[in-house]
């Protein structure tokens, strides 16, 4: 605790500056922040704010809009990030770019232009925050430190070796005094791993490895050292973390070759995995593995979102992941412990589940020469976007998507590397889901006129569920029923979740939709 | 990282330019050509167009990727996305001058600067390497009993030889007094392209995108699933619509079409775009109003009528819809055909030639 006291020392003298971070902020409900990927740690993305509620949601008005072509010059650089909401400001990202922006006003206050080397530049998921320092990851694999009052950079590390094809698209999560940074890339075949890095330096504190060397745990779900050291298991999406368990958790990405398995027989631990890790030393603490041995490209990298409740009577401490193949999982938190398993979507691939509560993969739906038919789709039953936990209903709700492909081995030779196959398919149907965690089952399930969603979740006190649709609408449901109670088409599909917070006595809602960020509040009595 | 040596040099100018051209706000434009505004708008809705700079395909490889953003939500007309496929296959063909997928930009997988393959120095190289090096690492470098060089860091690291010449001149183990110490410079870089192709192939857009064979059903248990289980003669005939269907598309075109008919975009160009949804949109009890389904979300709802003209309503509890799917069947088919009976039903309809 000694260190823990020198770092508030170190931290009070931040304080000073109306716009820094207190990190107690991340240990309280927001009201006036938005400190981190999640809006807590928790990963639940519930707002305790109700100034805009189901009584007055008729009234809700847009605020601002800000387009980052206006800053950028260039189109098609999509809001895949949520933004960071401080003192005021609002901190997003684009690859290679980070604004800060006026919170009430959409007014621009600064805008950092990283000079790229490379890299997908598919999207980025946001920045972090430690005092007054900003954190973010760019495509050509640069942990990049910036000063938060005007957008100037303080440093940058290399955290992936681009010429591996390792890219970096993940928000880093600071924690204590730690930024945890995850790495992306499947095109060559690449070890995924999570690093602890000091918000001082950016040096390496701790790094976990997705896949075990030989000998060690769970190396014995490999053929051989070779296709450990090259299996994959990116670290594409912000963990969520326990203070009281000091637990950080984890979902990993998809092993590789992506889908051409047979060179790497086995579970391939830890890709596809919910792993739990020690916050002081990046040791593993417990694991659950989604999908053993996945061959379609499900990463298991869904938020685990963090919630306590009773389940068949029992008071547990809970964490729960609508995964990419279709599966709703739920565990203790503490040690991992299996709780529930279900469907969140009707599939194909498994042909039951273990006493593990694990999908066991049916072999005839792994990707074959003359194809085979699969649902989930690569795209999956849900993907990226941030899913939500509302504590006032006891839902979970994740945007869903239900579609076929067939899945085709492209390079039948002995030793595939990289992708060697893919899907191709039709087009599918989305839905909102609604699951009651004790069980799995769905409560109630919105169903939205197309397929292809890619929207994140956001629910809050004001009895309120806000997402996007598959026709570009922001849309607000009633989390209890499912019925739409408000929208805004905003001319391009909801790219991220959205957030929520109150200044002035004002309750603001900001989310992503294509190029811009788009402002709602609640002007008024409420 | 190790660099140096002439194409060090010329990495770091490229580099440089390459960073100019961000600081600018400025990124590689599409070639301009008919459509290219289509794929802006089209796939520009969820990441940069440009993205697809650098990649070289055959119509049926663009055409698959096409379906397979439809399936991650991209948005447009039957027609915009015909339009999308016919730009990207007639501007970023396969085998474009440059090496494998041509020149790269920074909004792609991997470094920027990357190594462009020469196709002609790599036929070199790989002539060298299948007398020095394949023995070891196996004839395509993915190894054997050495290790597997497109994997290599070395490798990867390389630029025109920049890494592998001194790695092969003083750090291969048994390199001393052995033909590869005595490599020439050249000679380095020949090899060098060779296994900068073998990395680009095994990349994802590399040349391991065709369907290798579907004809693996039987044609008479497909023709009997086609009469009876799989309820395809009630709208299709061998002798009617479908006849010749086999001359119009190959093996693995069909066999995608039976299952994901409304996908367009695959196979060759001006096939029958995909048969719309239509509706019937009655308010209150007024007159209903027909055509084809251009919009419809949770809020609104839009057709275009016989006559052209476009009608839009609220989607208000007075408001009551019809709608139909001339491709239900083949969506509800997806739900309990089995893997043998789709390759039966395109080995039978293979047979109708």
């Amino acid at each position: 605790m000694k260190l823990c006291s020198l770092l508030w020392i170190a931290i009070a003298g931040c304080m000073l500056k109306a716009q820094s971070l207190d990190p107690k902020k991340l240990m309280e409900p927001s009201v006036d922040t938005w400190p981190t990927y999640n809006g807590d740690y928790s990963g639940r993305r519930f707002s305790t704010l109700s100034k805009i509620n189901a009584q007055n949601i008729q009234s809700l008005s847009l605020a601002w809009v800000y387009r980052t072509s206006s800053a950028t010059g260039s189109l098609g650089n999509i809001v895949k990030s949520t933004p960071l909401v401080v003192g005021g400001v609002l901190y997003f990202s684009i690859p290679d770019q980070v604004f800060a922006i006026d919170a009430r006003s959409g007014q621009e206050i600064w805008h950092f232009h990283w000079a790229s080397k490379g890299g997908w530049h598919l999207g980025n998921r946001g920045v972090g925050m430690y005092g007054n320092w900003l954190y973010f990851e760019t495509p050509d694999c640069q942990l990049v430190s910036l000063n938060s009052q005007d957008g100037t950079e303080r440093w940058h590390k290399q955290i992936c070796d681009l010429d591996q094809f390792y890219t970096a698209t993940v928000a880093p999560v600071v924690i204590g005094n730690r930024v945890i940074v995850g790495v992306s890339g499947d095109d060559l075949d690449i070890p995924g791993y999570l690093e602890s890095r000091d918000p001082e330096t950016g040096d390496v504190q701790w790094h976990w490895s997705s896949v075990p060397k030989p000998g060690e745990p769970g190396s014995e779900t490999w053929p051989n050292a070779e296709a450990m050291a090259h299996g994959g298991g990116m670290t594409w999406v912000p963990s969520t973390y326990d203070p009281e368990l000091k637990l950080l958790y984890l979902g990993t990405g998809n092993p590789q070759p992506v889908i051409a398995g047979k060179g790497r027989k086995g579970d391939n631990l830890f890709t596809e995995s919910i792993v739990a890790l020690h916050i002081e030393s990046g040791k593993l603490a417990w694991y659950f593995q989604p999908s053993p041995h996945d061959t379609h490209d499900w990463d298991a990298v869904e938020t685990p979102v963090l919630f306590d409740g009773k389940i068949d009577g029992r008071p547990r401490k809970l964490l729960a992941q609508a995964s990419r193949n279709g599966y709703f999982f739920v565990l203790d938190r503490t040690d991992g412990t299996h709780l529930v398993t279900s469907e969140f979507v009707k599939t194909n691939w498994a042909k039951g589940v273990n006493a593990k509560g694990q999908p066991i993969p049916n072999p005839a739906k792994e990707p074959q020469v003359d194809g085979a038919l699969v649902t989930p789709n690569q795209g999956g039953a849900t993907n990226w976007p941030p899913p939500s936990y509302s504590p006032a209903t006891g839902l979970f709700y994740v945007n869903a998507s239900r579609a076929f492909s067939e899945y085709y081995i492209f390079d039948d030779s002995e030793k595939p590397e990289g992708w060697s196959g893919n899907d191709r398919g039709g087009g599918g149907q989305s839905m909102l889901q609604a699951l009651d965690y004790k069980t799995g089952k769905i409560r109630w399930s919105h169903q939205w006129e197309g397929g292809g969603v890619r929207s994140g979740v956001l629910t809050t006190a004001g009895n309120l569920l806000f997402t996007g649709d598959s026709s570009s609408n922001f849309v607000a449901l009633n989390p209890a029923t499912g019925e739409a109670l408000w929208h805004a088409n905003l001319g391009a599909a909801v790219s991220n979740g959205a957030i929520s917070y109150e200044l002035d006595g004002m309750q603001y809602v900001v989310v992503g939709a294509g190029d811009a960020l788009f402002g709602f509040v609640m002007r008024g009595r409420s | 990282m190790e660099r140096f040596g002439g194409a060090g040099v010329i990495r770091m100018a490229a580099v440089v330019i390459l960073s100019a051209a961000a600081v600018r706000g400025q990124t590689p434009a599409l070639p301009d050509a008919p459509g290219s505004d289509t794929v802006t708008r089209v796939c520009g809705a969820c990441h940069p167009a440009t993205i697809v700079l650098g990649h070289g395909m055959t119509r049926e490889g663009w055409g698959q990727v096409v379906a397979s953003m439809i399936t991650r939500g991209a948005k447009g007309s039957a027609a915009d996305f015909e339009a999308v496929t016919n730009y990207l296959a007639k501007n970023l063909p396969a085998n474009a001058p440059g090496g494998a997928g041509g020149a790269r930009h920074s909004l792609s997988a991997g470094p920027g600067d990357r190594q462009v393959v020469d196709r002609q120095s790599a036929a070199r190289g790989k002539t060298i390497y299948t007398s020095e090096c394949a023995s070891c690492h196996g004839p395509l470098g993915r190894g054997a009993n050495g290790p597997d060089l497109v994997r290599s860091v070395v490798v990867l690291h390389d630029h025109y030889g920049d890494t592998l010449g001194p790695y092969l001149m003083q750090r291969h183990p048994g390199a001393a007094g052995t033909a590869m110490a005595s490599l020439t410079q050249k000679q380095i870089q020949d090899i060098s392209h060779f296994l900068h192709q073998q990395v680009e192939d095994t990349l994802r857009s590399g040349p391991y995108t065709q369907v290798l064979n579907v004809m693996t059903g039987n044609a008479q248990a497909g023709a009997a699933y086609f009469n009876g289980a799989g309820g395809c003669a009630r709208c299709h005939s061998g002798t009617g619509d479908l006849a010749g269907i086999a001359s119009r598309y190959d093996a693995p075109t069909l066999q995608q079409r039976l299952l994901f008919p409304r996908t367009v975009a695959l196979g060759a160009e001006g096939v029958a775009a995909p048969k719309p949804v239509t509706v019937k949109v009655t308010y209150e009890n007024g007159e209903p109003i027909s055509g084809t389904l251009v919009h419809i979300d949770d809020f609104n709802i839009a057709l275009r009528d016989a006559a052209g003209n476009y009608h839009a309503w609220n989607r208000t509890p007075q408001l009551k819809i019809e709608r139909h799917d001339p491709y239900a069947a083949h969506n509800e088919l997806l739900d309990r055909i089995t893997d043998q009976d789709i390759h039966n039903l395109v080995a039978y309809l293979e047979t109708l030639k």
